[in-house]
């Protein structure tokens, strides 16, 4: 790291950033929406923009001023932190990646190199912008370390491993066991635990810096606050009318994912959670005139949020419940500062995707009796199989249990080759229509 | 005697049978509880009940490993065990337990991933007793010197497949693949006395000069479609090594020494098998293996099966095929699946890869 590098990432993070994104969001023209099914949209998502756009434009200056790590999103980042790294989430680019239209795009380059079609497109998209440069943010730092955890799936690692190898990044890698029965043992959170010791030295190594105990206090309770914050926004969707749908969660879950432990996430979530309360105040609905109370499971389809989101509304339905925003409210009470590498490996250990079907159908259950659901949309999504490998029978025993409707949809999160609007629209719709007797 | 048959012998015997599923997994301990593993890989099942609950993007090994089950072909085993494979496995363990409520107990297995490392060995080492605990519970506990009894018989049915594969690659043994994958593929449920006892009988029936053919080592999951071995035989290949997942890839190449300890044993013997991209082991580390195979064999090149949907091989197989050439070793990789037979098309690319071969 310079001392030029690291003014240069300073004036533009104090400076210039702030600068150009005000004169940006002052130039933007106001386009018309036309006639709208949804409610008011949330004001804070004009702060998100700014937030996530000033995450991505400073990441191309944190090469060579900061540490610069990529991380899964189920990696325990309050570690990196603690080293001062600056962290890119290659999920969540791809899914902004899916959600600009440009998955098919970057999954090609990937797949040209060797790639098959089959695999996780979120990996497509990444090995795909490695291999190619394209990315709609200009441009990705080269990370100096790979941070990463199988806790979502094996998937992950394979794909790390694959960018670690092809790049020559040095790779840290926890293996949290998969959960398959009960809470976990002591040997499970043991084994995690001491991964995330060894780390410690590993990252020194790498980043050149000294591990500080304080920093990495002052993290944990940023990312325990952050999660808490995240989970009371995600609460405010139990009120009837709900005032945001799960649409919005997943627009809204970047920071709690890409920028956890940071002070800039919980000061996000402290103005959308007083938005969304002031809403519950005055019965502001997302969906005018909700009718139905939804349910979606698995991953957003990013490159369909828009027109979705708009037909749930045009039916009346709103979705107010999701499994992938949950994930990061879930799990972050386990972290304690008087044990924080034990309870880091609880965290990430017991998160829903590295658990049983039973619990994910018991989480599920409750989630649809907490948020009065009267309906679920799978979205079965073809590249990602921890996710969706079992939900035909999740959707039967959840019927029985809740006495519920649902819908299957097959997708995938970036890669819109294999759907068909006008099927998911068709599908959809008799759904709705079902709903309503 | 079929392997049904076999599997009520052994039930008669007084031993418990197994359906395990792919791929790695502590057979010793399984033998040391007195119970026979009967491998699920590719079942003759179709998949009409499967798809009831499982996505038409899921591999043929999960798929028909649950058809089989829903139909009723695995009444022989009292237990089902699911090794933590890949993210599919996972989830079908977890599936047929919690959701399709199967009655007969099922158990689980995790390998790690955190490298050949001494946490990873504690951490095993702690997973083999906690199993070890359920087995008790389902087939009784460990008799006094089960343990290494079972370990011994490990080791040789590891020298019987060792000195096979070594026949071949020596150009003694006067098999064709067919018969040599038949052969090696009884080890997935005959138990480990008696798969010894047919390995050997498999090599004096076929001692003698090798049939002719071009020398190719085979890297993937399995040998599939089920044809595709007497398919190499008709292209006259004669497969001299491979790193096949429920074949090659799953005893160690050398004798090792080993700790005293017989958990810590059998915690070191799986972490001493040959490198896996189910294990997260790095592709340097499988090319490396695949190419000192291929120079100690004199194999002309390297036919890569990428098995369909299977994600951990589909990751690790184009930065395999460059490993590959960049060590001047020629290789191609092509996509199978299962079933009967192979597609013509596949069957063209692997002649014109052998007509290009120098
Ligand atoms: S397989 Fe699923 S959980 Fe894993 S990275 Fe891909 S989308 Fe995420």
């Amino acid at each position: 790291m310079t001392l030029g590098m690291e003014l240069r990432y300073r004036w533009m993070k104090d400076v210039a950033l702030p600068v150009l994104l005000k004169a940006r969001e002052r130039n933007r023209r106001k386009g018309s929406i036309g006639e709208s099914p949804l409610g008011p949209p949330l004001e804070s998502t004009r702060s998100l923009k700014r937030l996530m756009t000033r995450h991505y434009a400073l990441a191309r200056y944190a090469e060579g001023a900061r540490p610069v790590a990529w991380v899964t999103s189920g990696a325990p980042v309050e570690l990196l932190r603690a080293f001062g790294c600056y962290s890119v989430y290659p999920e969540n680019h791809a899914a902004l990646c899916g959600a600009r239209r440009m998955g098919p795009e970057i999954c090609t380059r990937a797949e040209e190199a060797g790639f098959s079609r089959d695999l996780c497109s979120y990996a497509r998209v990444d090995l795909g912008h490695a291999l190619s440069g394209l990315t709609p943010v200009g441009r990705l730092p080269r990370p100096d370390v790979l941070f990463c955890t199988n806790n979502i799936c094996q998937t992950i690692l394979y794909w790390f491993k694959e960018l670690s190898h092809r790049e020559g990044i040095p790779l840290v890698l926890f293996d949290t066991p998969f959960i398959s029965v009960g809470e976990g043992t002591p040997e499970v959170f043991d084994y995690v635990a001491g991964q995330i010791k060894d780390a410690v030295p590993a990252l020194e190594r790498i980043t050149g810096r000294e591990f500080r105990e304080d920093r990495f206090h002052e993290v944990l309770r940023s990312s325990i606050r952050a999660s808490a914050l995240w989970g009371e926004v995600l609460a405010t969707m139990r009120h009837r009318p709900a005032p945001m749908t799960v649409f919005d969660a997943f627009v809204h879950l970047a920071p709690v994912v890409s920028l956890r432990g940071l002070p800039s996430c919980e000061r996000y979530y402290e103005g959308l959670l007083a938005e969304l309360q002031e809403r519950v105040s005055r019965d502001v609905a997302a969906v005018p005139g909700e009718r139905h109370r939804l349910m979606w499971d698995n991953i957003a389809i990013w490159f369909a949020l828009a027109p979705l989101s708009r037909l749930f509304a045009e039916h009346g339905c709103a979705g107010v419940a999701g499994t992938y925003p949950n994930a990061w409210a879930e799990t972050n009470h386990y972290l304690d500062l008087a044990d924080p590498f034990g309870s880091l490996a609880k965290t990430y250990a017991l998160i829903f995707l590295n658990r049983g079907l039973d619990y994910r159908l018991g989480l599920m259950e409750a989630m649809g009796r907490d948020y009065q659901v009267d309906g679920l949309v799978l979205h079965s999504a073809r590249s990602c199989k921890p996710y969706s490998v079992g939900q035909y029978d999740l959707r039967r025993s959840l019927a029985g249990r809740l006495g519920i409707k649902s819908v299957v949809l097959e997708g995938d999160m970036t890669d819109f080759r294999t759907w068909s609007e006008e099927q998911a629209r068709t599908r959809l719709t008799a759904f709705f229509e079902s709903l309503d007797g | 005697m079929g392997r049904t048959a076999y599997l009520q012998g052994q039930k008669a015997a007084g031993r418990k049978v197994a359906a395990v599923w792919p791929a790695r997994y502590p057979a010793e301990l399984l033998w040391a509880h007195g119970v026979c593993p009967a491998e699920v890989w590719d079942p003759p099942a179709g998949q009409a009940l499967a798809g009831a609950h499982l996505q038409s993007y899921v591999c043929g090994i999960v798929r028909q490993g649950l058809e089989l089950l829903l139909s009723g072909g695995l009444t022989t085993a009292d237990i089902l065990l699911f090794p933590h494979t890949c993210d599919s496995i996972q989830n079908l363990g977890s599936l047929v337990r919690d959701l399709v409520h199967e009655p007969r107990p099922c158990l689980y297995f995790y390998p790690p991933r955190s490298g050949r490392s001494e946490r990873a060995a504690v951490y095993l080492e702690a997973q083999l007793r906690t199993l070890s605990a359920d087995l008790t519970r389902i087939a009784g506990p460990l008799r006094d010197g089960a343990l290494e009894g079972a370990l011994a018989l490990g080791n040789g049915r590891a020298a019987a497949l060792r000195h096979m594969y070594d026949l071949r690659a020596r150009g003694a043994l006067d098999a064709s693949n067919e018969e040599f994958y038949g052969a090696v593929r009884t080890c997935e449920y005959l138990w480990p006395e008696d798969a010894v006892l047919h390995l050997e009988a498999f090599m004096k029936t076929h001692a003698g000069r090798p049939r002719r053919g071009v020398p190719l080592v085979l890297s993937g999951v399995l040998p599939a479609p089920s044809d595709l071995a007497q398919r190499l035989d008709g292209l006259s290949v004669a497969v001299v090594e491979d790193d096949l997942l429920a074949c090659g890839r799953r005893f160690a190449r050398a004798l090792l020494p080993e700790p005293g300890d017989p958990w810590r044993a059998m915690a070191a013997r799986l972490l001493a098998l040959p490198p896996c991209s189910t294990a997260g082991d790095s592709v340097e580390d499988r090319a490396s293996f695949l190419a000192e195979q291929v120079e100690r064999t004199g194999g002309r090149g390297v036919l890569v099966l990428a098995l369909k949907f299977c994600e951990p091989e589909l990751f690790q197989i184009p930065s395999l095929v460059d490993a590959m050439r960049g060590r001047g070793i020629p290789v191609l990789a092509v996509e199978t699946e299962l079933g009967n037979s192979a597609p013509a098309g596949m069957m063209t690319r692997v002649e014109a890869f052998l007509e290009s071969l120098p």
